[in-house]
């Protein structure tokens, strides 16, 4: 199978973020980058299929600043053939844009099976594997925690609110990639060797006009320090009314 | 006129909470653009007699449409009876939930429209709408501005709050627009709810040695019971003990987890166990030991015996939930 | 020369072509490993030949079987003199030491090899006990059984009789002919007294073949078994590096940049003639398997199976890869290895040899994740073998050329990269411990010109673990009371990279000590001071493989030092009269020779201090079960070391559990909350902190 897995480049999630000088973006000092988990997960399961499946060829693509490379260059030592990187300056918000480039880089490569993560932790809006999808007229299935291909037909399993679904699909088609489908394999040191001999293409991302711009960006308030509510059993109804009231978790 | 197209999202022949919230918030919309609130329904026959009820909450008009395939998302159809008639309209507004999560961004591309998803607030001027997101896992509150003549803006679930701005709607009966399902429900596993898997559940109970006996999660699992959408974790310490079996394990070498309420019991809070479970939004812990590390990072503590504790909570939840 | 004088000369030549045959086999198949020098150090390595080989220091850590052995090694070296005279006089007729010897030297010679006979013949009858009767646990196990054992203590036992034999039969055909400085054959002689000289003389000549030929195949047998090791051990002893303080207990350097197909060690040739050496040397005592943690508890691990199948597949391989010539001399079975093992000993194709290797047919996976890397198995080894070079180089390779380790420490290592700790938290979160302290970090002190005397290295555990902060704070307390001038890195500060050299993954580790390398040589920093074994070792012993040479002390030694100079302010009454076991870190004891410091600080703190001791302590210590990343796997199969350890130091009546590192504080703690005992467990600094006088 020919398998394409969109992937991003995100900061670690256990980051302290601060807000950047101009107060529109994060400050990216000493932040850690690394590949987005959900994409992550996508790439697993395209090496996984193919691994199932034969033959077959993997390529990976990211829309993104320079940076973004390193991120493509994990994909191909985890087992990825090859990475297409589609270059812009900064973060993009405005998803349908990328989705606009992705596509145009999409459409000719003759894909069984499209896979994105099914959210990304930086934009945190799931838009772009279905956008993508729709500009591209495939079938989509959206945060897919289980996949299987047979004879040109997709079966995944989605987690919807509490329940489940399982959809069937003809190829070609569209899948984001849901948590706990499978754990990323760690690349080993032969394949971080490989992967720097296996090629990386880069052009212009096609983005179009970007209709969706970052104007500010802030810290939600701090998280109240914890409280001890009191002792025993007499603490309940408190702890009941602060889940309520105050967390909203009831 | 610059209308405000809203999707009132249905389950069965009802209304969702989350599709008024969206006619409130469309509402507000509309108000600030000077035009009108215009709500669309899909769903299985009999979903008709509901619609008269968006007017309650601020529509202007109902296009109600009753198909049999709407008996769950049919997501082609929908989106394309959505589409043909969303062109004209200042912008689409929908729930950000699991149909939100999958219609938006169709619109979107079907439409050519830019799209902001997951927003807590919107306010519109000129041919801008300015709405907030919390990215970066909410980590970040991002204002974004969104241009262009038609926007697709889909909010966050219980961010707005339904408000009634009561009129009579004129209802309109569509038929959906053809579109071929590619993408067919062979099954919905709704049965699958009592085990919930530790990564979707939106509340996780989880027990510690504090328990001191297997037989002891009873408690455990009657909290998990009562909330409903609960799955039942522990730490390592139980799963070497062999009172739950392995995959119940969260921690640093078992599942790492973030759900919306985690309830520790009898946890005292080991390097190893806060390394999974930290990211929770809100962590409740209740441990009789007023120094267990646990307590440092929970929101909620109670110190006392969970034997005591857990029963009055468990009790105490079921009769919330019953409220509800 | 006679013709018997001509047989002999014959015969001895055949025994010693054909041995020197299987020795140029044998070494042939040891240069299939990697090469690598162990020749310098000259006068060391004499040193340990003659301290754990001549002098049988190891050996004799276990008085009774180490004696057993300890006498049948000596009167194998005394006796070799004898069996040298007797070669040549069975060519040169007549041929004796006496014409070169003054006579005190013959008589002092003469006795030593009667001496020396009858106790090796006590110490292989003793021996037989022991393996008959005993039946030592160690002994057991692993496949291994008793015959090769027997055969070779046989041999011994008739070269001894067949000596003494011949002496008595020679001592009644020609009374004069032995001295009464050999005792022992004068005494077997009185009972040949009846015999006419004609047959005693018979009797003589009989035995003296007999001697000669059993010496003979005795070496001709040894290529053939574990006994090997009578050869090979004192040149291992040579070649070791396994017991220097100092430069020893470090991970072999690796070069990544090596234009290579694979990294680590999967089979023989990825590892180095010395570890092959290891091999012929293992005499399967035991003594490592009957030490190491993993395998009392129950865990696959053998250490003594892990050197015996490297011997195995070099025996297995060997003729395969070298083409041997000579088939018949193929050693067809190790003697002592019963035809038991996981697949190792059926017969196969050459290409099914080939395409077998030591990882996976060999040596399981489960078994390479099971080590504690605690080095109990290479203190025991009495002819220092290296079992733990063996375990890193073959788990180097799962994780750098396969990525296949426990899952669990996936998320180790993922943090590893992105948090610069093995456990998911934020960086930010780092020096949070001080909050409130007035500690200042490197960065302010450069800002302002200054430097301190030292600097204080947190770690991981002491930074983020809730409990090792408790200890972190009572160090820095200390610290602040005996008025040293010390930063800490703060922020700057990120995990050394040792977890992840200790499960393999040479490629981040090598990251993350570059990284902390130049964090330190930015700051010129001075002696650095730290509360963790794991770093102190890291960072004072490894880093200089990566060019970071610093000056570190651990935490006991500084508290120790600071003690003993009178300049910590101690309140003045006695303290609590508690009863504190010890327990000793492996990264401390064995790998630094760290046991006093700990010990006496804990006794300089609480002056009516009870200090016991478990019979496992100092360089017997048992491992807390933390080490070589342990801490970041499961431990599902067996006793949990942790409550093994934690069960033997309360039977010592402690009411204390006394440690030195922050992970055998987890691993005591949760061993004792498995128990559910009371017994605390403090860490030295806690014992001090808490004596603190108030300040004035």
């Amino acid at each position: 199978m020919k398998i394409a897995v969109c992937i991003k480049r995100t900061p670690d999630s256990e980051s302290r973020f601060k807000i950047g000088g101009n107060g529109s973006a994060i400050d990216e000092t000493g932040l850690k980058f690394d590949m987005d988990d959900f994409a992550g997960y996508a790439i697993e399961v395209a090496l996984q299929l193919n691994e199932k499946q034969g033959p077959g060829e993997s390529v990976v693509f990211a829309v993104g600043p320079d940076s973004v490379q390193e991120t493509l260059r994990k994909a191909m030592s985890m087992g990825v053939d090859r990475a297409v990187h589609l270059k812009v300056d900064g973060p993009v918000f405005d998803g349908v844009a990328v989705s606009k480039a992705l596509a145009a880089e999409l459409k000719s490569g003759g894909f069984d099976l499209i896979l994105f993560g099914k959210y990304a932790f930086d934009t945190s809006a799931s838009i772009v594997g279905t956008a993508t999808a729709e500009l591209l007229g495939l079938p989509c299935v959206t945060a897919a925690s289980k996949l299987e291909i047979a004879s040109g037909r997709g079966t995944a399993r989605r987690e919807i609110e509490g329940a489940g679904e399982i959809v069937e699909f003809p190829l070609p088609a569209v899948v984001t990639i849901d948590e706990g489908i499978a754990r990323p394999r760690y690349p080993s040191l032969k394949g971080i060797m490989a992967a720097k001999k296996k090629p990386l293409e880069t052009k212009p991302a096609q983005l179009g006009p970007v209709r969706v711009q970052v104007k500010a960006m802030e810290l939600p308030p701090e998280r109240p320090a914890g409280k001890i509510v009191g002792q025993g059993a007499a603490a309940v109804p408190e702890l009941v009314r602060l889940l309520q009231n105050e967390a909203k978790v009831l | 006129m610059p209308n405000v197209l809203v999707f009132a999202e249905s389950r069965g022949t009802d209304i969702r909470k989350v599709g008024l919230e969206a006619v409130t918030a469309a509402r507000a919309l509309a108000d600030a653009v000077g035009g009108e609130v215009h709500a669309l329904v899909g769903g299985p026959p009999g979903i008709a007699g509901k619609a008269a009820a968006l007017g309650q909450y601020g529509a202007d008009a109902v296009f109600v449409c009753e198909n049999a395939a709407f008996a769950h998302y049919a997501r082609e159809t929908i989106a394309a009876t959505i589409a043909e008639r969303a062109k004209s309209y200042r912008a689409v507004v929908l729930p950000f939930s699991a149909t939100g999560r999958d219609l938006g961004p169709r619109l979107a591309a079907k439409l050519d429209a830019p799209i902001a998803a997951d927003i807590v607030s919107l306010s519109a001027s000129g041919d801008t709408i300015t709405v907030k997101h919390p990215g970066y896992a909410n980590k970040v509150i991002v204002t974004l501005a969104v241009t262009g003549p038609l926007a697709v803006l889909s909010l966050r679930p219980s961010a707005f709050t339904p408000k009634e701005a009561p009129r009579t709607p004129r209802t309109e009966s569509i038929t959906a627009s053809a579109a071929t399902e590619r993408v067919a429900v062979k099954e919905v596993l709704e049965g699958a709810r009592g085990k919930l898997d530790l990564g979707e559940a939106p509340v996780i109970v989880s027990g510690g040695r504090g328990l001191r006996a297997p037989e002891n999660f009873k408690l455990v699992e009657d909290l998990a019971a009562a909330f409903g959408n609960a799955a039942v974790g522990a730490t390592r310490a139980v799963t070497d003990e062999g009172w739950r079996p392995v995959s119940d394990q969260i921690g640093q070498t078992g599942r790492q987890v973030s759900p919306q309420l985690y309830v520790a019991v009898g946890i005292s809070g080991a390097i190893q166990h806060l390394a999974g479970m930290r990211t929770a939004k809100t962590i409740v812990a209740i441990n009789k030991d007023p120094e267990a590390p646990i307590f440092k990072v929970a929101d909620y503590g109670v110190v006392g015996d969970v034997f005591e504790v857990v029963p009055a909570l468990t009790d105490a939840v079921r009769e919330a939930k019953k409220g509800h | 020369m006679k013709a018997e004088n001509v047989v002999f000369l014959f015969v001895v030549v055949v025994a010693a072509g054909f041995f020197a045959l299987n020795v140029q086999r044998l070494v042939e198949y040891m240069r299939l490993g990697k090469p690598e020098n162990r020749t310098d150090h000259a006068l060391r390595r004499t040193g340990n030949v003659l301290g754990i080989g001549i002098a049988q220091t190891k050996m004799l850590r276990e008085p009774i079987a180490g004696l057993m052995h300890a006498t049948i090694f000596w009167g194998f070296i005394v006796l070799t003199a004898g069996t040298i005279e007797l070669l040549i006089s069975g060519v040169f007729r007549g041929f004796s030491y006496q014409k070169f010897l003054p006579d005190v030297l013959y008589k002092g010679y003469e006795v030593s090899q009667d001496t020396f006979a009858v106790l090796v013949l006590g110490a292989v009858a003793f021996a037989y006990f022991r393996r008959l009767v005993l039946h030592p646990r160690r002994l057991e196990g692993d496949n291994i059984g008793h015959s090769d054992a027997y055969i070779i203590l046989g041999l011994i036992g008739a070269l001894m009789l067949t000596y003494l034999l011949a002496g008595g039969f020679l001592s009644a055909a020609q009374p004069a002919a032995i001295q009464p400085a050999r005792f022992a054959s004068r005494a077997v002689g009185t009972g040949f007294a009846s015999l006419s000289p004609g047959t005693a003389w018979m009797g003589y000549r009989v035995n003296w073949w007999l001697h000669a030929l059993v010496v003979l195949g005795f070496l001709n047998y040894l290529p053939y078994s574990k006994h090997l090791h009578v050869v090979s051990s004192l040149f291992n002893v040579y070649f070791s590096n396994t017991t220097w303080k100092g430069d020893r207990a470090v991970m072999r350097p690796m070069d990544l940049e090596a234009d290579v197909e694979t990294f680590g060690a999967s089979d023989i040739e990825d590892l180095t003639w010395k570890n092959l050496l290891d091999g012929y040397s293992c005499t399967e005592c035991g003594r490592c398997t009957a030490a190491c943690p993993a395998n009392i508890t129950g865990k696959p691990l053998s250490p003594r199976k892990i050197v015996v199948n490297v011997r195995q597949r070099v025996m297995e391989k060997g003729p395969a890869v070298t083409g041997d010539r000579m088939e018949f001399l193929r050693p067809m079975f190790v003697a002592s290895e019963e035809d038991k093992g996981a697949g190792s000993r059926s017969p196969r194709t050459p290409e099914q040899v080939l395409e077998h290797r030591l990882l996976d047919q060999y040596i399981s996976e489960e078994e390479l994740w099971a080590c504690t890397s605690c080095r109990a198995c290479l203190q025991e080894c009495p002819v220092s073998i290296d079992q733990l070079d063996v375990i890193n180089e073959m788990r180097r390779y799962l994780v750098l050329s396969e990525s296949r380790f426990p899952a669990e420490i996936q998320p180790a290592f993922e943090s590893l990269e992105r948090n610069g700790s093995p456990w998911a938290f934020a960086q930010a979160d780092r020096a949070k411990w001080a909050a409130g302290m007035n500690i200042p970090t490197m960065a302010d002190l450069h800002a302002r010109n200054e430097r301190p005397d030292v600097l204080f290295w947190v770690g991981c555990m002491g930074s983020f673990d809730d409990r090792a902060k408790k200890i972190t704070v009572a160090f820095a307390r200390i610290l602040q009371a005996c008025g040293i001038r010390f930063a800490i890195l703060g922020q700057e500060e990120h995990c050394h990279g040792d977890p992840a050299r200790r499960m393999g993954n040479e490629y981040l580790y090598q990251m993350l000590a570059k990284d902390t390398i130049d964090t330190l040589n930015k700051y010129q920093v001075p002696t650095i001071v730290t509360s963790c074994p794991h770093c102190f070792h890291q960072i004072g012993n490894e880093f200089p493989q990566l060019g970071g040479h610093y000056e570190v002390i651990h935490h006991s030694t500084y508290i120790d030092r600071l003690l003993s100079e009178s300049r910590v302010p101690l309140q003045s009454d006695e303290g609590k009269r508690l009863t504190v076991a010890y327990h000793d870190s492996c990264y401390l004891g064995r790998y630094n020779d760290v046991y006093d410091a700990p010990r006496d600080t804990i006794r300089r703190a609480l002056p009516v201090v009870n200090l016991v001791e478990p019979p496992r302590s100092r360089d017997r210590g048992l491992c807390c079960g933390a080490g070589g990343g342990r801490m970041f796997m499961e431990e599902r199969t067996g006793k949990r070391i942790n409550v093994e350890r934690v069960d033997e130091l309360v039977s010592t009546g402690a009411d204390t559990i006394a440690v030195a590192c922050p992970f055998c504080m987890t691993m005591m703690n949760d061993g004792t909350k498995a128990r559910g005992s009371d017994v605390q467990v403090l860490d030295i600094a806690e014992v001090v902190a808490d004596r603190l006088a108030p300040r004035v």
